[in-house]
């Protein structure tokens, strides 16, 4: 299943690594994850669930789900998605999946208290820019990521960018990922803490009166786990988004996977999720990954469409159709089929109300679906804060409301990228621009700051501005009109 | 934000107007619409946002003031016959409640509860230390120095989720209506008489309210001018994953505060008090509890050092100064009805204490508990406080 030729990607694998899967010895490469490492050796089922033993396989890749919780060395409920192989460990499939119950007491490990001016949250695009443009501000940031690399879901986006040369149009995510890595290792006033999960948000102002935050963060290490108590004056959260699932009979079949999830199979691993695909939506994620399957010598059998129109570029639906790729609007899936993995799906054309005709129902011959329906915008960590959020479609569910610096309804709490509404890395990196920017000038550090913000403003007003952007701006505008409701005097922005 | 529907369904009048959809109102629903009145339950958010959701879902009937006791035993009588009378699982199970003794003190408190809980037909015990761990064998007796336990294995748990829903649909099947996301935004009296109350939706006119709106009930009060001693307390519990069975138990301590058991599906859920917790409106969680409550529980259960939690939540206990329900009418304001207070337990009494409300509305049956309870208790200087509080 490894990747050996693309167009694109160079996979230079490294030094190879032998585990145990169920007492059997595979092999996977230095760097890769459990799962990664699991697919490429044909291991396609990851678990069993809890109440009805369904098997469970591989969904996300990237950490949010629980479909991929395994026995590692012994502790039960490992995200082996996130997790990176180690030599001679000992990964074991779940039935049900119970807590270790154990009398030893906790590794040496210390709790590791952190006191920094800025904490970011997620070292994504909006994560890494807010990071970066605070720290360039003359702020002392910390950045935390669950993942042992920063880079977010750029490190799987292979194809261009557009937009101005000034936003880095042209170039594509793995190098704008590249660029912005090198920049947050040189740049003086960052610390970055990685294979970090944060698990609690706590206002410390209504706590014991002062003025400062408290995260709660376990880091993982290769003997055990460390928690992390993080004090800080200014949060950014850019804790990106979830994937959408989709209800269908046959729904958590293994070979059903997350876009993103196969993004970072076949685009960070070099690993293929399957040899044909059916693709559920023709948004810009579906259309690119779509391309990106073929890229990685995987079949597409179709691209399937419940609006009745494509709604991602059309320069992207071009480049499938001339590969050959058809692409059915008004259509969706029906079911998904097969004992104990992805062996074929039912496809049915429905009508304007979205309801299935019944006599259209088509087979597909595939042993992987690839759902590309969307995002959910992680806002959990914020609420649990007492951040104020709202439901708003065009953003892709709840999200904080936010003013025009991205800070929430919270002061000194700022969010940027896919957490504050569903848009694009690009303009991702400008709010986490703008949010790391103003949360720096908040503490009064000023390099230019007025002039910085008023450009990013600009920016995200000419992104939004067309067509494709109507949908976001939309989001974005009711966002701005809810936190205007809210009536809240908010300092360190009037003057900006 | 707030904002008005126009339906025409909504209703001009009623019998009877409830506040509050978690578990009290929708039983009220229930008990009097099954007997023919005509109620109106308006729920400011969705069934069992409040308290009830949020609940430890704990039943016990070992109590120290005999209210409370004879409360209980009638309401888990009335649970065990639940699921035949609303035709819907209830997620009832009685694995029993243990309250570790440390000491004794607390020992002798012990058996003076056990004996007047004997006395009101319990079946209640002391056990010895051997016996706990028969019954709770995680658990690190030496480490806690429990010196004893009181058992009642009728005590349990049941599904505050399932319980209130299975009370509101029955409610709607008996003819009674249900509003969810419709706000009070006032109760208009007449010559001392309720007269209308004012909703999102529309007036209602009526006679009878019935304030059970738990923690926001001394708001309501406060519309028709009366004054509510109640506080609410934020009261925080936390969950973790799940782990193979290993007891049914629910286990208390009135000393640590803690308390804690084990779900079907083996989660171990279970809340403590943080120290100098200040009343309040406030819905965050805390980081204090956290650690007290992982610190405490791996105190009495060191096995569990390595589960891990998955989420913590909050909810609010509706206090009163002596830790006892407030019930049944509201002096000088005729057909104000007081269903609250219930300082943390509401949802194991509610069972008997809507049974006893509907009694009074319908038949005005007025028991003496029902006297004992009522509001105007506060009036004296002396009270009677429940001293069985754990969360």
């Amino acid at each position: 299943m490894r990747i050996t030729r693309h167009p694109i990607l160079e996979f230079d694998r490294g030094r190879k690594i032998l585990f145990y899967f169920n007492d059997k010895k595979v092999e996977g490469f230095e760097g890769e994850s459990i799962a990664s490492a699991l697919h490429a050796s044909g291991v396609r089922v990851l678990s069993y669930s809890l109440r009805y033993h369904r098997p469970r396989g591989f969904f996300c890749g990237i950490g949010k789900c629980s479909s991929c919780f395994m026995t590692v060395d012994g502790v039960p409920n490992v995200r082996t998605c996130i997790t990176p192989i180690r030599e001679n460990m000992r990964v074991r499939r779940q039935d049900g999946g119970v807590g270790e119950l154990s009398d030893k007491r906790f590794a040496a490990r210390k709790k590791m208290v952190v006191d920094d001016e800025i904490v970011v949250v997620g070292g994504g695009p909006a994560g890494m820019m807010a990071a970066l443009a605070a720290a360039k501000q003359g702020a002392s940031v910390t950045l935390i990521d669950e993942n042992h690399r920063v880079g977010g879901q750029l490190i799987k986006q292979t194809h261009k960018f557009f937009g101005s040369l000034e936003e880095k149009a042209g170039k594509r995510g793995i190098e704008i990922a590249e660029e912005l890595m090198k920049q947050i290792n040189s740049v003086p006033g960052i610390h970055l803490i990685l294979s970090t999960t944060v698990v609690g948000c706590y206002n410390n102002n209504t706590e014991d009166g002062g003025d400062r935050y408290r995260l709660v963060a376990v880091r993982r290490f290769m003997d055990g786990d460390q928690l992390l108590d993080v004090f800080c004056k200014r949060i950014v959260f850019a804790c990106g988004a979830m994937e959408n699932m989709l209800a269908f009979p046959g729904n958590d079949l293994p070979g059903v996977y997350g876009a993103g999830g196969v993004q970072t199979l076949m685009n960070v691993y070099g690993v293929r999720p399957g040899d044909r695909v059916l693709m559920v939506g023709a948004g810009n994620v579906g259309l690119i990954v779509s391309y990106q399957l073929l890229q990685a010598g995987v079949e597409v059998d179709r691209v399937v469409e419940v609006l009745p129109r494509i709604t991602g570029y059309h320069v992207h639906a071009a480049k499938l159709r001339r590969c050959g790729v058809p692409i059915y609007t008004s259509h969706s899936i029906k079911e998904a089929y097969g004992s104990d993995r992805v062996e074929g799906a039912v496809v049915v054309e429905v009508d304007k109300n979205y309801a299935p005709v019944s006599g259209t129902e088509e087979n597909v011959s595939c042993d992987t679906i690839c759902l590309a329906v969307g995002l959910t915008p992680s806002v959990r960590l914020l609420e649990q804060m007492g951040v104020k959020t709202e439901f708003i479609p065009e953003a892709g569910g709840y999200v904080a409301v936010h003013d025009q610096s991205m800070q929430t309804s919270l002061n000194g709490v700022y969010v940027a990228g896919d957490a504050s509404g569903i848009e694009e890395a690009s303009t991702a990196m400008i709010e986490g621009q703008l949010a790391g920017v103003s949360a720096a000038a908040s503490l009064g550090y000023d390099r230019g700051a007025n002039e910085l913000i008023s450009r990013c403003r600009n920016a995200l007003r000419i992104f939004r501005s067309g067509p494709f952007g109507e949908i976001p701006r939309r989001g974005k505008e009711k966002i701005a009109y809810l936190f205007d409701k809210m009536g809240k005097k908010i300092w360190g922005d009037s003057e900006l | 934000m707030t904002r008005k529907t126009k339906n025409d369904d909504f209703p001009h009048k009623a019998d009877v107007v409830i506040v509050g959809g978690g578990i009290n109102g929708c039983a009220l629903a229930y008990q009097l619409a099954k007997r023919h009145v005509d109620v109106v339950l308006c729920e400011k958010k969705y069934l069992c946002y409040g308290a009830t959701g949020r609940c430890g879902a704990g039943i016990r009937q070992q109590w120290s003031t005999r209210e409370n006791t004879e409360l209980a035993i009638r309401s888990v009588k009335m649970f065990e016959k639940l699921e035949k009378e609303l035709k819907m699982d209830i997620g009832l199970r009685q694995g029993g409640y243990l309250i570790i003794i440390h000491d004794k003190k607390e020992m002798r408190q012990a058996e003076k509860n056990v004996a007047m809980q004997k006395s009101l037909g319990l079946n209640v015990s002391i056990l010895d230390v051997d016996e706990i761990q028969d019954i709770v064998p995680i658990l690190d007796t030496k480490g806690i120095n429990a010196i004893g336990a009181s058992f009642c294995p009728t005590d349990g748990h049941a599904d505050p989720f399932k319980t209130t829903h299975a009370y509101a649909y029955a409610a709607a099947q008996h003819g009674a209506k249900l509003y969810k996301f419709t706000e009070i935004l006032g109760i208009k009296k007449k010559n001392n008489l309720i007269d209308h109350v004012v909703t999102t939706r529309g007036n209602i006119k009526t006679n009878t309210v019935i304030n059970a709106a738990g923690a926001w009930s001394k708001k309501i009060a406060e519309m028709v001018g009366v004054k509510l001693p109640n506080m609410p307390f934020r009261k925080e519990i936390l969950v973790t994953e799940r782990i193979k069975p290993l007891f049914k138990a629910m286990v208390i301590s009135f000393k640590d505060g803690i308390y804690f058991s084990q779900q079907d599906e083996g989660q171990i859920l279970g809340g403590i008090p943080i120290p100098e917790e200040k009343p309040g409106y406030i819905t965050t969680p805390t980081f204090t509890f956290l650690h007290h409550m992982a610190k405490t529980l791996t105190h009495y259960a060191p096995s569990l050092r390595h589960v891990k939690v998955i989420r913590q939540w909050t909810g609010y206990y509706d206090v009163t100064p002596d830790a006892r329900p407030i019930l049944g009418e509201t002096k000088g304001i005729k057909g104000f009805i007081q269903c609250n207070g219930f300082s943390g337990h509401g949802f194991m009494l509610s069972p008997m204490v809507t049974k006893i409300l509907s009694d009074y509305i319908i038949d005005g049956k007025t028991p003496p508990i029902l006297e004992k309870l009522n509001l105007s208790r506060f009036d004296d200087k002396k009270i009677k406080r429940e001293i069985s509080v754990v969360g």
